[in-house]
């Protein structure tokens, strides 16, 4: 008895205090001293996750002496910006740069292009065996990926791929798993009447991809390009297994080797270290929307 | 009637011309699964029955392979144990670090975008850079890690270059990226519905008592994938191995899948290499059944209710 009492009297204040909570139609909303705690914490949280970032900003601005003063110096005393071209000319770091876009672009190509009709096949056109095909494209994302990888770079080989870019174009446009279920499941949003109106009107199938699902489909689009060429730019296994020659190198098997050279000067690295970051920092800063957008269907399938 | 029959058999040839177009849309997938799935899963079974350089024929040698990696190969137990380690140390921390950061940016706070960016930039960044940039960090002597430690007057670490620092440091390296799972939470705690916190509110929960009888429930579904794919990517690890450590200092860091690496392409013993491979494979499906069969009691499923 006493305690439904108590409950009884908590509850009045409770619900005053979870009342801008519930949306932003409330103009003004007070803070309460748990949000400032939240708060506090969370500034201390992210000033840990960009500190790396930041001190290799300050290093790759330093000169060579002074990367190496004890104590260390937070803030360089001059600002040395022609780091950014030593750094990357030393190692051919623009060739190297040029080689990885290449790479990134037409291996984008290759996935979204085929990921989108693979999708469009599963979604709307109406074929026997159509569930069992999309269940074994997802399932083989559950697959160790190294079950692979020697019997494809076997394969490869024997093909005189070995050293050359193909293996890391080529198998992108037999279709992406996760773009086709991506693609799979935006496409079930559309209404099936547009198909239907489109084919009364003697479009075909290609057409009402092209003309129709995929400009509606700009969104979910987007999403795959930046996931592709981020894929195929963050990727290191691949290109380490199948490149041999330097002149071909990805930027993820150059910088991954210039640090193995004895007495890499930190600066110089640091500075081409930050320029290859750059593309994705930027892609990330300018397409935010899209990347979150990509994370809530791989959530939406969690949820099933 | 000939009419009927008529359309009976256009009615036919139509589905017909619907299963080719549907077949034809989905080749690309059909021939991707055979090359790059199919093919590969039933090869290197016998792959890893065979000694095999990559370049000559294999030679089949039965289940030699499995007995040599488990009574000779030195390395294999210590690959095993590093492995085993990195999963335990790196999925549940990963997990609940990223539940807890999800939890402080589920709210409507000034600057919040800022601060959900700010914890997902890391994700985004290029696994070789981040790593590359860590070696750095973890230099003993210039490494902003003990620069920190000697701010506050802990003794130095030898990070990557001690035996039993290591692993540690490249499960921390793994924490930097914890955006990732952060970021699926809290789009799994923002799907669960205002009401049944108002309800909570009512029954006089705290806020506490409904994170535990409210929040946790609905994100089961979402706790059980992570740890899943987690585990999954875990154990498959292999970046920070071949980049950092070269699976040092004795064994330390020798992470299963650079073992297999090292031994398909730099020891060109592509057979062995292969059965390892299946080793690994067989490992990591046996913990996925096993979590997935934890998982029945705990893991909430909200169309099993209304049945």
């Amino acid at each position: 008895m006493i305690d439904s009492h108590a409950t009884e009297i908590e509850r009045i204040p409770a619900v005053q205090r979870m009342k801008p909570r519930v949306g932003k139609r409330h103009g003004r909303r007070r803070y309460t001293a748990g949000d400032s705690v939240r708060f506090i914490v969370l500034c201390i949280g992210a000033v840990g996750m960009v500190f790396p970032l930041l001190w290799m900003i300050t290093v790759a601005l330093k000169s060579n002496s002074e990367v190496f003063a004890i104590p260390p110096t937070w803030i360089p005393r001059q600002f040395v910006w022609s780091n950014f071209i030593t750094g990357t000319v030393q190692i051919n770091f623009w060739r190297v740069f040029l080689n990885s876009v290449i790479i990134a672009a037409l291996h984008t190509l290759g996935a979204v292009v085929s990921s989108v009709l693979v999708g469009y096949g599963i979604s709307r056109i109406r074929f026997p065996g159509r569930k069992l095909w999309f269940y074994l494209f997802i399932g083989s994302m559950m697959l160790p990926g190294m079950v692979g990888m020697i019997p494809v770079f076997h394969l490869f080989a024997s093909l005189g791929w070995y050293n050359t870019w193909y293996p890391l174009i080529v198998p992108a446009f037999f279709g992406n798993p996760f773009f086709i279920f991506l693609a799979r499941q935006y496409f079930s949003t559309i209404s099936l009447s547009y198909d239907e109106a489109a084919k009364i009107d003697g479009a075909s199938h290609l057409q009402i991809l092209t003309r129709i699902i995929a400009p509606m489909s700009k969104p979910m689009i987007v999403t795959m390009i930046i996931f592709a060429f981020q894929g195929s730019w963050n990727d290191y296994l691949q290109p380490l297994i199948y490149l041999m020659n330097p002149k071909l190198w990805t930027l993820s098997v150059a910088m991954a080797s210039y640090i193995g050279t004895y007495g890499t000067p930190w600066n110089l690295f640091m500075a081409a270290d930050l320029i290859y970051m750059l593309p994705m920092v930027i892609v990330f800063f300018v397409a935010q929307k899209y990347f979150m957008q990509g994370l809530g269907a791989l959530n939406a399938s969690g949820l099933k | 009637m000939p009419s009927s029959a008529k359309t009976r058999s256009s009615w036919r040839s139509l589905r017909m011309r619907e299963g080719i177009a549907g077949y034809l849309f989905i080749l690309p997938s059909i021939i991707g699964f055979s090359t790059f799935v199919a093919y590969p899963l039933v090869s290197s079974v016998y792959y890893s029955m065979t000694t095999w350089s990559g370049w000559n024929t294999p030679q089949f040698v039965g289940l030699k392979n499995f007995v040599y990696m488990f009574t000779t190969d030195p390395s294999i137990w210590p690959s095993l144990r590093a492995t085993a380690l990195y999963v335990l140390m790196s999925v549940p921390t990963g997990l609940m670090l990223g539940l807890f950061l999800a939890v402080l940016l589920n709210r409507q706070l000034p600057g919040i975008k800022i601060l959900r960016t700010l914890y997902y930039l890391p994700v985004v960044l290029p696994s070789v850079a981040s790593l590359t940039l860590w070696d750095f960090i973890y230099n003993p002597q210039y490494g902003l890690a003990n620069q920190l430690l000697n701010l506050v007057h802990l003794p130095a670490s030898q990070w990557l270059q001690g035996q039993s620092t290591a692993m540690p440091s490249i499960v921390i390296i793994g924490l930097w990226g914890v955006g990732g799972t952060m970021i699926i939470f809290l789009a799994g705690l923002q799907s669960v519905p205002m009401e049944l916190y108002e309800a909570a509110q009512v029954d006089g929960a705290t806020r506490w008592r409904s994170f535990w009888s409210v929040t946790m429930p609905m994100i089961t579904p979402i706790l059980f994938l992570q740890l899943i794919t987690g585990m999954i990517s875990s154990f498959q690890a292999f970046n920070p191995a071949q980049i950092l450590t070269l699976g040092g200092p004795n064994f330390a860091t020798d992470l299963f899948n650079y073992n297999i690496w090292n031994n398909a392409f730099n020891g060109q013993q592509f057979g062995y290499a292969t059965a390892q491979v299946w080793v690994l494979f067989f490992i990591i499906m046996i913990f996925t059944i096993v979590v997935f069969r934890i998982s029945n009691n705990f893991v909430y499923y909200e169309a099993d209710h209304s049945k």
